[in-house]
């Protein structure tokens, strides 16, 4: 586990210092706009799949989570009284409560019935933000900007500052999120995936593990939508709406299930997608829905789960050359649901 | 809340006559979506996140074929037709891959389709507002009864949506295509062993419930406006409906869809904060009590 | 399997990043030397409301090309980059920057809704390039002293304005007829509620003897209004106030009509004014009041009358509202580039716009002002007309003077602390 710990810190290391690098080396302002595009919706991506890959709950709700992060923070913070970092973690901390007490609830429920109470809530909460005008601003959105401070001498205001707070937060996110995914913890989640009867055969508190996983995935979901505040000076209903949680699992299916980054290359895809496409066209619903086809009906699985089971198969046929090379299929890798 | 005057509604013969036509009117469009919905969940096990979209095809097509014939039953006819033709070629060629896959193959199928067929709408027929124009035979003064009022084409509607569920109902309950389609939702290699063609069947049932979106569209034609994006919002509504009424209960969508139209319809009156939220409430509400919904046979 | 998958994955994700990089750093021609002025339009082309976005690039395609086809503006032409955001306000944020940084897009008219508008003025307070709201009429935008960008300005009819002429225009005849019991029917999201709110607190001002005997609040975009139109059956008000618009005020009109509400309750609209709501309308009811959002007769000015002649022959519709804000940002835009002798700094074009007025088909006077205390437009039509069945669907515009509304504005300014 140590050993594995390690490891995982000197690959995060690593990965933040290319992240950091790539503005260095490319100084162009869009370049760091879109990076900061797919760390936000990268990271909701990859908090969603703690749900949907790791545990099989396939929720329709995450965004409301990502809203709330963005709202509770940006309220904070034209409030005046505190400090980002103040404001940062009371968004983590309200919208954990939040998601403990919706998931309480939710995680009751099984297969679709899940992801329509988990719709149900995400709706309600869309519907609070719209008419509690005095408080949000309705369907405006927080208006007049979010201020950013300075704290301890980091000052937001500056846009490579910005982007650099992003990636370290991002990077340290993935890190936790990495150690779940390792733990006893997350091999419990897959258990309960796989088999829940077994699990709760094997004495494992299911609706607890469950709950558990929700509540860190809501959690997560919260920080993206913090950067996404932060990013765009304000916070909007759109966030929360269900559109924004189709795009997270979107992003999932797109970069693959079942691969820790998975997600993040479905997020980094996508947004390289909609931005290209959105420049050569105005038919960008057909296009997209185009290449979703060619996808789900192409490679039936995310790129990365492709790319990894391919890897496996090139392997096998490599290695021992008496096992015919068949029998690693691709089906190996085991979808979610 | 304003309970005197909602109690003074329900005892006035012209207010309560008002506002139950007005239950119903809102409630079956309603229906005829949410049961096609309910319709393909009960018998495929699949979700329809689409449906959305043949209800819009359905308004396109017979606003297209009354520009073009001038003829109302056409215009029905082909709204029904063609959304159950793209239908039927949608799961042919895509939902049926899809089939016994997890749920985000299907919803991301159904999103594609969504994404598609909006913007080939947009490009056929443009993003401006469109209307199908009211029928001649429909332009008349409102039907007075006991005092309450009831447009012509409304009561129609009604009647269409009604006989529509009917022959539904018989069709499933009492007919030997229905015994079989029954026995395909329970257990379909059975019923394939005994050599029907269940892909077939699939594909008819897949086709049958976007008829009935597609009826639903094309009965809104004359009176709501038509838009690229239009089946978002009856989507929304007809999943709240076949959720309360019991995912896969054709009964259940009848009676939730109508619960919801008159909740509405006096809803407005007495209680007139009765928003969206409280819809979401309610069917969060039902799932938590009764996940298998009003009417529904399956449990959770 | 995850050790390997986690490498794999982070490997391809970087290769990913860097060939992104690669193509995003593509060198532009800078706006300085470029012989094209680059004009960037964030805006909604798809969804319900694409016509918004499609009848503003049309407008702003249309004036474009017959400033270049006049010879541009001092051998420079005009080239507008307009993006879709899908109405999403993060994604208007985004594809700004974009235009910005990425297009060499110097000017930004920013064509979208009001939510997207207020996220689109605070990517310009971080990139200070010239930009002109054409689509929000959201009072707060300019009004706010606190939400100010320095180079941030409104080409578009603002809410308070159209308040106070239907005021003024809907207590004349609620005092000739003796409309006392009103009835609001309004979409329920923050527009349609301050909206309808400000024009009730104008009606009351005007005529006290107006009361408010019922409000219904219909959800946006909602598909049908039937139990909106009977609560109005039973409420039996005098007159009704409506802030629906587009698609959904087509619908609302439509099903009022199979109830035969409108001979009883006179309507007052603030959008039924604008001709695709009023051609999409097979059943247009006569006497109808409404704002005035586009019409080819009024203003009754040659100009007026080209400009609809030519954005339809474009767009292959009549103009829209937002057509024609669109057209005058336009102009307003190369009036200001002849004053820079194309020079494009925000700076610059923002001095030369405080305060410009120009002549336009769309003045009820003259002249159009960009006015320089708040950057917002005053001078464009703010009338109330009554509808008539055929085209042109609007009649006997009757005009609001704006030494009234300007007047009712400093008030309202005054007790909302912005003044």
């Amino acid at each position: 586990m140590r050993a594995g710990l390690m490891r995982d810190l000197g690959l995060g290391l690593i990965g933040l210092v290319l992240l950091l690098a790539l503005p260095a080396l490319f100084p162009h302002p869009s370049l760091r706009d879109f990076l900061i595009y797919v760390i936000a919706y990268g990271l909701l991506a990859m908090s969603l799949n703690l749900l949907v890959g790791l545990t099989g709950l396939v929720s329709f709700g995450h965004a409301a989570y990502f809203a709330s992060g963005a709202y509770v923070f940006g309220l904070l913070m034209q409030g005046g009284a505190v400090s980002i970092p103040v404001a940062m973690l009371a968004a983590v901390g309200g919208t954990a409560l939040l998601a403990l007490v919706i998931g309480a609830i939710c995680v009751r429920l099984k297969e679709i019935y899940f992801s329509f109470i988990t719709l149900a809530f995400q709706m309600f909460i869309h519907s609070i933000i719209l008419t509690w005008v005095d408080l949000t601003g309705g369907d405006q959105g927080l208006r007049g900007g979010i201020p950013r401070p300075p704290f301890l001498g980091i000052d937001l205001g500056d846009a490579g500052t910005l982007y650099a707070f992003c990636a370290v937060v991002f990077v340290a996110c993935l890190l936790v999120m990495r150690q779940v995914w390792q733990s006893p913890f997350g091999y419990t989640l897959r258990m309960i995936r796989d088999n829940p009867a077994r699990a709760n055969f094997l004495g494992v508190d299911v609706v607890r593990m469950k709950l558990g996983v929700f509540v860190l995935a809501g959690t997560m979901a919260s920080v993206a939508g913090i950067i996404m505040a932060l990013f765009v000076s304000g916070a909007f209903p759109e966030f929360g709406f269900w559109t924004t949680s189709g795009e997270a699992i979107f992003m999932i299916m797109l970069g693959g299930t079942q691969v820790f980054l998975g997600p993040v290359i479905g997020a980094f895809l996508l947004q390289l997608l909609n931005h290209y496409v959105t420049i050569w066209t105005h038919h960008h619903g057909l296009v997209l829905g185009i290449v979703i086809l060619a996808i789900v009906l192409g490679l039936r699985r995310g790129v990365a789960d492709y790319a990894m089971a391919w890897l496996a198969d090139r392997r096998a046929a490599a290695a021992p050359p008496a096992t015919p090379a068949k029998a690693a299929a691709p089906a190996e890798t085991k979808a979610a649901g | 809340m304003n309970l005197d005057v909602l109690a003074g509604c329900v005892a006035t013969a012209s207010c309560f006559v008002t506002q139950v036509s007005t239950g119903l009117i809102v409630g079956m469009l309603l229906f005829l979506v949410a049961s096609g919905l309910s319709l393909i969940f009960g018998v495929l096990g699949v979700v329809n996140f689409a449906h959305g979209v043949f209800y819009m095809l359905g308004a396109y097509f017979a606003f297209a074929a009354y520009e073009a014939t001038g003829s109302f039953v056409l215009a029905l006819l082909a709204g029904a037709a063609g959304a159950g033709l793209v239908g039927i070629v949608f799961e042919r060629f895509f939902m049926s891959r899809v089939y016994g896959k997890d749920l985000l193959m299907q919803l991301l199928v159904c999103y594609a389709a969504i994404l598609i067929c909006d913007d080939l709408v947009k490009i056929v027929f443009g993003a401006d507002y469109k209307l199908m124009g009211m029928p001649e035979a429909f332009a008349t003064a409102p039907v007075e009864v006991l005092g309450g009022f009831i447009p012509g084409y409304y009561i129609f509607m009604v009647g269409m949506a009604l006989g529509i569920g009917a022959v539904l109902w018989l069709g499933i309950n009492r007919t030997r295509l229905g015994k079989i389609i029954r026995a395909l939702a329970i257990n379909p290699q059975m019923v394939g062993a005994l050599g029907i063609n269940t892909r077939l069947l699939y594909a008819g049932v897949f086709g049958m419930g976007c008829v009935l979106a597609g009826t639903a569209g094309a009965l809104a034609a004359p009176v709501r406006t038509l838009t690229p994006g239009m089946g978002l919002s009856v989507l929304i509504e007809s999943f709240i409906v076949t959720v309360i009424g019991g995912m896969g209960s054709i009964p259940g969508a009848l009676v939730a869809a109508i619960l919801i139209g008159l909740t509405r319809a006096f809803g407005a009156i007495g209680f007139p904060l009765f928003t969206d939220g409280l819809m979401f409430a309610l069917m969060g509400l039902v799932l938590i009590l009764r996940p298998s919904g009003l009417l529904g046979a399956r449990t959770a | 399997m995850s050790n390997g998958a986690n490498v794999t994955g982070r490997r391809v994700l970087l290769g990913g990043a860097a060939a992104g990089a690669a193509m995003l750093a593509m060198p532009r021609i800078a706006g300085a030397q470029a012989k094209v002025i680059r004009v960037g339009m964030p805006t909604i082309l798809s969804g319900r409301v694409a016509i918004l976005g499609t009848s503003s690039r049309a407008a702003v395609q249309y004036a474009f090309g017959r400033i270049n086809e006049a010879g541009g503006l001092g051998g420079r032409t005009l080239q507008l980059v307009e993006r879709d955001s899908k109405g999403r306000p993060d994604e208007a944020a985004k594809v700004t920057r974009d235009l910005i940084n990425n297009d060499g897009c110097e000017i930004i008219i920013d064509g979208e809704a009001s939510s997207g508008g207020f996220a689109v003025h605070e990517v310009v307070r971080d990139l200070p390039v010239l930009c002109i709201h054409t689509n929000s009429e959201t009072s707060s935008l300019t009004a706010d002293p606190k939400l100010h960008v320095k180079t941030a300005f409104r080409c578009a009819r603002q809410g308070i304005h159209d308040a106070v002429a239907g005021g003024v225009y809907a207590s004349g005849i609620s005092k000739q007829r003796g409309l006392k019991r009103w009835m609001t029917c309004s979409p329920d999201y923050a527009y349609g509620r301050d909206n309808t709110a400000e024009f009730l607190e104008f009606a009351k001002m005007y005529d006290p003897a107006i009361e408010v005997v019922d409000q219904v609040w219909p959800r946006l975009f909602a598909p049908d209004y039937t139990e909106n139109i009977t609560k109005a059956l039973q409420v039996k008000p005098q007159a009704m106030y409506s802030a629906l618009w587009g698609g959904d005020l087509v619908s609302f009109i439509e099903q009022s009509n199979l109830y035969r509400l409108f001979p009883n309750v006179a309507l007052f609209s603030s959008s039924l004014g604008d001709p695709p709501v009023l051609t999409a309308i097979k059943q247009l009811p006569a006497g109808l009041h409404t704002a005035y959002r586009y019409n080819r007769n009024y203003p009754e000015k040659p100009a007026n009358t080209a400009f609809a002649d030519g954005f339809t022959a474009l767009a292959k519709h009549e103009p829209t509202n937002w057509a024609w804000q669109n057209y005058v940002a336009a102009q307003f835009i190369a009036e200001a580039l002849k004053r820079t002798n194309g020079r494009t700094e925000g700076a610059a074009l923002a001095a030369e716009l405080k305060g410009m007025q120009i002549s336009s088909g769309l003045a009820v006077e003259e002249k159009l002002t960009l006015r320089d205390t708040d950057h917002t437009l005053i001078g464009y039509p703010t009338a109330w007309g009554r509808t008539v069945p055929k085209a042109p669907f609007v009649e006997d515009f009757a005009p609001i003077p704006w030494s009234q509304i300007l007047e009712m504005e400093t008030q309202w300014k005054k007790q909302k602390g912005y003044a």
